[in-house]
């Protein structure tokens, strides 16, 4: 690498002002566009907009679906069971939070 | 190279039935896999786990796997035998995974390279885009609220033109917007995996957490500060200098704040689109009577308070 490129700053965009298109998404998780429909469907992510064609994700979604495509590779979970995993998953990060704000006190 | 006992990987012993193989290896899989597992090493563990599986769930690997004999030790140095797989055949059955694994070299040297399959490239056509790819950076709470540019350092697993897999470590420097809040991501365009032929790179996507503050706590876009407080300054009130991560303030404590009383200066937490709140969580610290001036300070009050604070719990 040369000099040159270590003085280069890169400026990126945050998704959560600057949200994902399907397209976008598909590229991010490396799935086909019926995969994410698929978990659309089972409400595993929420989508801004009406059609599919108009459908922006935000970050917390990308994470949630790559989450649950590992999920569903390495233990052979079906949509319903990573929907109820993730849910769950969620509710106990955030009670770990609670937990480490309360020990501060 | 190190020997690799599967089956105590698993917990099993050799005559182990191929039902109980997969049966061990779901309950196993739930336990370590990294995003369910708080388990130290997750990772790790669930890496090994895996490419145990791969070889005890294949009858065929198995058998030529066991065939080596079961005197080896675990971490034993270990030289396949001459010929030792003579006559099995391998169909490939777990070897079409479409995750890049990376195995052990001892799983390689029996089964040979299995993680990029050398087809994989042609599926999206010669021109292809490169595929996006995923980190996590730790920023310290202070970037958020100055901005910063932060150089960071990045390992990328890649295959050379030989099929060996090389992990690439590049630096890159990166512009930390102002405001940004843990677990939100920057996108950067064109940073991904190099496209092939003419096909534009992928995206890279960095996942933003926060380093742990030394007395800072972040939640959401709100910023706690535990401010430890005399007993007099909770009793009586004060007006106190208080840090804060864009300068110190002065704040009026209210006469008879209690012990964990939270305090909020507004718009003074992360500066996001919409400004976060500042809160001071007031710790009371009693001065310790390790003097006859103290301690007759403490006998005054003993006398003159009326004062109970078990009242609640009736006695």
């Amino acid at each position: 690498m040369s000099p040159h490129d270590l003085s280069l700053v890169h400026t990126g965009t945050v998704i959560e002002e600057d949200s994902l298109t399907l397209a976008q998404l598909c590229r991010a998780c490396d799935v086909h566009a019926d995969w994410i429909i698929s978990i659309v469907e089972e409400s595993i992510i929420e989508p801004q907009g009406e059609n599919s064609r108009l459908w922006r994700f935000s970050g917390a979604s990308m994470r949630r679906a790559r989450t649950a495509l590992r999920l569903q590779r390495d233990l052979g979970i079906n949509l319903a069971g990573i929907a109820l995993a993730l849910d769950l998953l969620e509710e106990l990060e955030s009670l770990r939070k609670q937990i480490k704000t309360l020990e501060h006190i | 190279m190190q020997y690799k006992d599967y089956y105590k990987i698993m917990g099993l012993s050799r005559n182990t039935s191929q039902d109980e193989i997969k049966r061990a290896y779901r309950k196993l899989a739930r336990k370590y896999h990294p995003d369910v597992s708080k388990e130290k090493d997750a990772e790790a563990k669930f890496k090994e786990l895996g490419e145990a599986y791969e070889v005890l769930k294949d009858p065929e690997k198995r058998a030529a796997y066991d065939q080596l004999g079961a005197n080896w030790k675990a971490g034993q140095d270990f030289r396949p035998p001459p010929n030792w797989n003579e006559g099995f055949e391998f169909k490939g059955g777990g070897f079409t995974s479409d995750e890049e694994r990376a195995y052990s070299d001892f799983f390689e040297q029996l089964f040979g390279h299995s993680g990029f399959r050398p087809g994989d490239k042609g599926q999206y056509g010669l021109h292809a885009r490169g595929q996006d790819s995923h980190a996590k950076i730790y920023i310290d709470l202070e970037d958020s609220f100055n901005g910063a540019t932060r150089n960071i350092s990045l390992s990328t697993p890649e295959m050379n033109a030989q099929g060996q897999v090389q992990i690439k470590h590049r630096n890159l420097n990166i512009k930390i917007p102002k405001g940004i809040k843990p677990g939100q991501h920057i996108r950067l365009t064109g940073q991904g995996s190099p496209g092939s032929g003419t096909g534009q790179p992928g995206d890279l996507f960095l996942e933003i957490a926060f380093n742990n503050h030394p007395f800072y706590r972040v939640s959401e876009t709100d910023v706690y500060l535990d401010l430890p407080v005399t007993p007099w300054e909770a009793a009586l009130g004060a007006k106190i200098k208080v840090p804060t991560p864009n300068g110190s303030v002065d704040l009026k404590i209210p006469a008879n704040s209690r012990q964990g009383s939270k305090l909020r200066l507004t718009g003074r937490g992360l500066p996001a689109q919409v400004p976060g709140d500042f809160y001071v969580v007031l710790q009371i610290a009693l001065p310790q009577a390790n003097t006859e001036q103290a301690k007759a300070v403490y006998k005054n009050m003993q006398k003159e308070f009326t004062f109970n604070p078990r009242q609640a719990l009736g006695i």
